[in-house]
């Protein structure tokens, strides 16, 4: 197997699924109509509802859902069953579910007046279904939040060339801000002083590798030499497990990624998170653009960095520490999420998307189209990680794609700096919106009943320290699994509101229906799974050696678990009689007033 | 013909490249400056939906310029929790 191989497989997915299976749908199931008015035109009122050009809004909704899923679901899926799983589950995810759920999740809030997903399970499901919805996401974010803290740290701790350019960008971020919103510079000008200075501080991190290496080196000596903190991981030792340290480096820079998430909530959005972001992008951009099109001609050019070096597949049941379990099924379902199916898009889709849809007409090129572009980049980070075997999971991946990058005549080292740099910025920028969003969430959610929590440096501080704590297990592939259940539970349940709409309104809710529940059943059996895997490999086994940190910290995700599989439940059996109602008994559909003669 | 398909995909991508990047911070601004707008209205206007406002001879010189606006900003109101302030712009209701 080869990159030009797999980019034309990708391709010709996305050329079939959408021509032969998403239009389909849209024409006959979901009769999209281009003269009939929608949210953004009936409501417009500049702000949220306001119909936008229908390319735009495809840009605007890709940048949105495209974050850090789709690569770090596929390094983990590849190094654990192999590539040929991991591809095919993409292929098939994206085919027959991914596009499903993007798309509806635009359908249904353009046909029900703009409204959210939670309003609208209010409406047709039970007033139940919003409050579970609200738990749900709340821990859904603080399990992603927890993974990419994790790995954030591990990774600026053990690769110093990278810490220059997270500092440059941060700076880089505040500047465009300042420059955008306060002295109202122009947005090209902008663009290329703050982007080109951060590039610049990536592509040259080895200047300062010498001094981040002697201070990671002086907080160490800090404590002797000795960890603070000593936990067994089960993903070191080649899958077999073996006790981690948690050296002051770690926690440095943990509480430094932290501290940045925490402004980048509190700050007001336009200061900080939204400039950041914005610099980000452009870096991860430039990174999967030259990627993309180096894995299409390398091949030809450099065919060395084109070939998969990984084994295909390495069975069904991998091995991953002493006691775990990792069948393929449910598990691969839930590590590989974002390019094949996720929640957070259907979420997204509803509440910034749908406002903004000018005719019914867009709703396939713009939900359908993002996801479908989302998949490639899921692809690329599998191929990534399929050619460059070398070192950990992420290394493996920046090996990968810095072999591509590396095809355009950029030198390999600089090429491999830029590929680390863009997964740091992509996790890094994510994490910080997330915290945001977690501390509404969290607002909304118990602000009634415990009032400090309206306060948005409190709200903040709980979501980081709750996030540190998960961190300090060590485990960031259970964590990251048990985001993956729980994004995807949130696809299931996007599809099932669906579904029940579809029933509601006498339509054929087969498209929706059948995905949801492969996706409920599954979600529910991988999250029962990791919670088995971490009471095994990591709560046991710490406990056995008297760490109590590890084991507050798995103990706290083992309830978090369970608490999403009762949520999924109740939604399940919630929306399940909603369902029943409404198929035997769709509501009349109000139809237009005849024409007087 | 070519040349006018040519066109038309140049200008498909330029306004796709909008969308990833400079639509975002024009919505923003948008945003912040109907807040402010919202703070103006209720300050003058504030009796439209409850809200005692002493002096009406201002307002009612002021009231041709907003008239288009009144319908608009009730509905805003009507959704909101508090007058003053707007928690979040973004994913707000979600």
């Amino acid at each position: 197997m080869n990159t030009l191989l797999a980019v034309i497989i990708g391709a010709l997915t996305v050329y079939l699924a959408y021509t032969l299976y998403a239009r389909r749908i849209d024409r006959h199931v979901i009769q999209s109509d281009p003269k009939r008015a929608t949210p953004a035109t009936l409501y417009m009122d500049g702000v949220d509802f306001m119909p936008t050009n229908r390319n735009i809004l495809f840009g605007y909704h890709f940048k949105s859902i495209a974050a850090a899923g789709p690569i770090i679901g596929a390094i983990v899926a590849a190094n654990l069953w192999g590539w040929l799983p991991a591809i095919i589950w993409l292929i098939l995810g994206v085919s027959f579910l991914g596009w499903a759920s993007d798309y509806s999740g635009i359908v249904i809030s353009v046909r029900n007046d703009g409204n959210s997903l939670s309003a609208i399970a209010h409406r047709l499901v039970s007033p139940r279904t919003r409050t579970i919805l609200f738990v749900f996401i709340f821990f859904y974010l603080l399990l992603v939040a927890g993974a990419f803290v994790g790995i954030m740290a591990t990774v600026l701790e053990s690769q110093p060339k990278t810490q220059l350019g997270v500092i440059v960008l941060t700076v880089m971020g505040l500047l465009l801000g300042q420059m955008l919103y306060r002295w109202r510079t122009g947005l090209v000008g902008a663009t290329v002083l703050t982007v080109g200075l951060t590039l610049i501080a990536i592509l040259g991190g080895g200047w300062t590798e010498e001094v981040f290496k002697a201070f990671t080196a002086g907080l160490n000596n800090l404590s002797g030499g000795a960890p603070l903190v000593t936990y067994f991981d089960p993903t070191l030792a080649n899958f077999k497990g073996a006790d981690a340290k948690i050296m002051p480096s770690l926690l440095f820079w943990a509480l430094a990624i932290s501290a940045f998430c925490y402004a980048g909530s509190v700050l007001p959005i336009w200061r900080m998170a939204q400039p950041v972001i914005y610099v980000g992008f452009w870096i991860t951009a430039l990174a999967m653009v030259l990627g993309l099109t180096g894995a299409l001609v390398a091949p030809f050019m450099k065919p060395e960095v084109a070939q998969f070096v990984i084994p295909a597949f390495r069975g069904f049941n991998p091995q991953l520490g002493p006691a775990g379990i990792m069948p393929l099924w449910p598990m691969l379902f839930v590590t590989i999420a974002c390019g094949a199916i996720s929640g957070w898009h259907a979420l997204f889709g509803a509440v910034g998307t749908a406002r903004q849809i000018q005719n019914e007409a867009d709703m396939l090129p713009i939900g359908g189209g993002s996801m479908f572009a989302e998949f490639l980049l899921g692809l690329l980070a599998l191929l990534a990680v399929s050619v460059g075997a070398k070192g950990a999971p992420v290394g493996a991946f920046a090996t990968g794609l810095g072999g591509f990058i590396s095809v355009w005549g950029l030198p390999i080292q600089y090429a491999t700096s830029l590929a680390f740099a863009a997964f740091i910025v992509i996790v890094l920028v994510v994490t910080q919106l997330l915290f945001r969003v977690q501390r509404v969430t969290l607002s909304e959610w118990l602000g009634d009943v415990f009032p400090p929590c309206r306060n948005q440096h409190i709200a903040s501080l709980i979501c980081v320290a709750l996030a540190i704590l998960l961190m300090m297990t060590g485990t960031w592939v259970y964590l990251w699994q048990l985001f993956g259940g729980a994004n995807q539970m949130m696809a299931a349940l996007s599809l099932l509101l669906v579904t029940v709409w579809l029933a509601s309104v006498g339509k054929n809710w087969m498209y929706a229906g059948l995905p949801a529940a492969f996706m409920w059943v599954t979600t529910c059996a991988s999250i029962l799974v990791t919670a088995y895997n971490l009471y095994s490999n990591v709560y046991q086994i710490n406990m056995a050696a008297g760490r109590t940190i590890p084991v507050v910290g798995s103990a706290l995700m083992i309830l978090v678990a369970l608490l999403l599989v009762v949520a999924a439940l109740y939604i399940g059996l919630d929306t399940w009689r909603a369902f029943q109602r409404y198929r035997h008994r769709p509501v009349q559909q109000r139809k237009p007033a005849a024409a007087r003669a | 013909m070519l040349t006018e398909r040519w066109a038309r995909l140049r200008g498909a991508l330029a306004q796709f490249m909008y969308g990833l990047t400079g639509y975002e911070f024009a919505r923003h601004a948008l945003e912040m400056r109907h807040e402010l707008e919202s703070v103006f209205m209720v300050v003058t206007f504030g009796d439209l939906v409850g809200v005692p406002v002493l002096p009406p001879v201002y307002s009612l010189r002021l009231l041709p310029y907003v008239v288009p606006e009144i319908a608009t900003w009730k509905r805003h109101m009507a959704q909101r929790k508090e007058f003053w302030e707007k928690d979040e712009y973004d994913l707000h209701g979600l």
